[in-house]
């Protein structure tokens, strides 16, 4: 029955996507840019974008959807599977309760926090900077280009273990991990973008006379600032990634070996309050991202997003 | 004509030298398929200060590359480029340069980009502010001031690039097909706008067009080249009065010959493709 609610659901989740596809009047403001508006279409397009049916069902079926998973875990939860395996909504929120109201979860989120708000801003504007630079000298590239390739190679989290060696097992080594992670996603897509970026841009400035700062900062930054973003953008749950791979290995405090910890005498509840709290962190970077690059990109009509990944 | 022309010129310029002297310049490129492609062979052309110059030929015949040369994106393969007394080497910062798309800068508004080229030195800010309005304006572009590239028509960004290439000054600008896009009542308005603001300013324009009716309103002289290699076939005085109506070209005094004989040289170049 719960199957064949489901089938039902994607069918409908098919169906919205499927018109997803014709283009949604996407570029009034190109043909009519000449035509001034007068009352009467401004009027029309309050209209257009009044009481939107569509959007309000999306919604009701993404609450439902996870509404649906959650009331079925509870069911399930003590009935049909052990709760130490699964645990249950309703605890893991018990949990997240206590754990805040005592302290120590403040503390490891703060931890993490602190490793990522140290490690990814330096990882991101490292790579951001040698991208750039890499992207602007023929030499350097052609030098350096086939070992950060090779560099790549490596998976990076295997590195781990070696930053406790080297920096112990306090924040220091996290930091690290979190800097290596996020410093090659930025770095290479910061480097994609110099090298996809479209070359007469320069030439035209710099036939204007336009060097140095303003060069770099009013044509070149935002002419690959599209790659700058994406590689911000996939590079933050990788900073967490990192933060928690390093407290896996060893720690004393923090979200990842709260999880470990936690997971070691089988309190499930405490496992989920901390992926819980690691989803939080990534959503609210996210945003606050998006935030930014929405502000950054306001002169694309739609953010086409280029996928690259390092 | 040529009289009217010398009274016209504003500018304070060394005697009948040209502004721009192209000497037996020859350009290759390579390619990795076929090996070599002769783009242009042995040009030879003078132009005077103050004169409006289109270059005309088929498509691929090398119009293009001659100006990319003169505005110094590529280097010569052969042979010299002069700007007054200094060869051309790496990019020539005294000419503008309006490329064939418009290739405004999408990140920068639309008085950003006019203003682009207006360095703080001979131009301080409200001296700045001031040339931006006036070219803003001379464009029909008041009231987009703000407007980002991408929300602007086809022939609003055209002419908000001419507007960025003439608003810093330069003494020489190079336009590469500049109207070619765009439907023929806007060309036909952009061309008017265009003659009407040089006969202002009577900066030197070469201007490269596959139009031959176009090439024949704009131009004091029209270079004709050949297919590729491109060669210059020959050189067209256009003695027509200024200033012309480009509504109404066809009714100038002048202009059934100029293009008669245009379409004369240009019409074996055609036979030359059609097999």
């Amino acid at each position: 029955m719960a199957a064949c609610g489901i089938s039902s659901a994607t069918s409908l989740i098919y169906k919205l996507i499927e018109r997803e596809e014709q283009p949604v009047s996407k570029d009034i403001s190109q043909e009519h840019a000449e035509v001034s508006r007068s009352p009467d279409d401004t009027a029309a397009l309050k209209r257009d974008a009044g009481f939107n049916f569509r959007g309000l069902s999306i919604t009701l079926i993404r609450f439902g959807i996870v509404g649906g998973f959650l009331l079925l875990w509870q069911i399930a939860s003590g009935r049909w599977i052990e709760p130490f395996l699964i645990s249950s909504p309703s605890r893991i929120f018990a949990s997240m309760i206590t754990g805040f109201q005592s302290g120590d979860l403040l503390q490891h989120t703060w931890v993490t926090f602190s490793e990522i708000a140290i490690g990814f801003p330096l990882g991101a504007l490292t790579g951001i900077a040698l991208g750039y630079w890499f992207g602007r000298s023929r030499v350097l590239a052609e030098i350096f280009e086939p070992i950060i390739i090779a560099l790549n190679g490596i998976p990076r989290t295997a590195l781990a273990p070696l930053f406790i060696v080297w920096l112990g097992i306090g924040i220091w080594s996290k930091v690290g991990v979190v800097f290596l992670l996020t410093f090659f996603l930025n770095f290479f897509n910061t480097y994609t973008g110099m090298r996809q970026m479209d070359q007469e841009y320069v030439d035209l400035a710099r036939l204007m006379r336009v060097r140095g700062l303003k060069l770099t900062f009013r044509v070149i930054l935002p002419a690959i600032s599209p790659y700058v973003f994406t590689g911000l953008r996939t590079s933050i749950p990788f900073s967490v990634i990192g933060a928690i791979v390093g407290e896996f290995i060893a720690a004393t405090e923090g979200v990842g070996f709260f999880i470990r910890l936690s997971a070691g005498i089988f309190r499930t509840a405490d496992v989920f309050v901390g992926i819980i709290i690691l989803m939080c962190m990534v959503i609210i970077m996210d945003k606050i991202a998006g935030m930014v690059e929405k502000r950054v990109l306001r002169w694309q009509t739609q953010s086409e997003h280029v996928g690259v990944q390092g | 004509m040529s009289s009217v022309e010398a009274t016209q010129q504003t500018e304070s310029q060394p005697g009948d030298n040209p502004v721009i002297r192209v000497e037996a310049v020859s350009k290759l490129f390579r390619t990795p398929g076929e090996g070599v492609i002769r783009a242009l062979q042995e040009i030879s052309l003078d132009i005077r200060y103050g004169e409006f110059v289109t270059v005309v030929g088929p498509s691929g015949c090398g119009k293009s590359t001659l100006i990319k040369l003169i505005a110094g994106f590529s280097a010569v393969s052969a042979g010299r480029i002069f700007f007054e007394a200094d060869e051309v080497r790496g990019l020539n910062t005294r000419v503008g340069y309006v490329p064939q798309e418009s290739k405004l800068f999408p990140w920068l508004t639309v008085e950003e980009n006019v203003g682009f080229g207006l360095d703080s030195k001979r131009f301080p800010r409200a001296e700045r502010e001031r040339q931006v309005n006036y070219f803003i304006k001379l464009a029909g572009l008041t009231g987009f001031e703000k407007y980002y590239p991408a929300q602007l028509s086809g022939g609003m960004s055209k002419r908000a690039s001419i507007m960025r290439a003439l608003a810093y000054e330069p003494p020489v600008i190079l336009m590469d097909e500049p109207f070619g896009p765009l439907d023929a009542q806007t060309r036909m308005v952009l061309q008017d706008e265009l003659l009407k603001i040089w006969e202002q300013k009577r900066q030197t324009i070469v201007f490269v067009t596959h139009d031959l009716v176009e090439a024949v309103a704009l131009a004091d002289r029209v270079v004709v080249m050949t297919h590729r290699p491109g060669k210059i076939k020959d050189i067209i005085e256009v003695p027509m009065a200024r200033p012309r109506n480009i509504f109404e070209i066809h009714r100038q005094k002048g202009f059934d010959e100029a293009y008669g004989r245009l379409w004369n040289i240009f019409r074996h170049e055609l036979n030359l493709q059609t097999h």
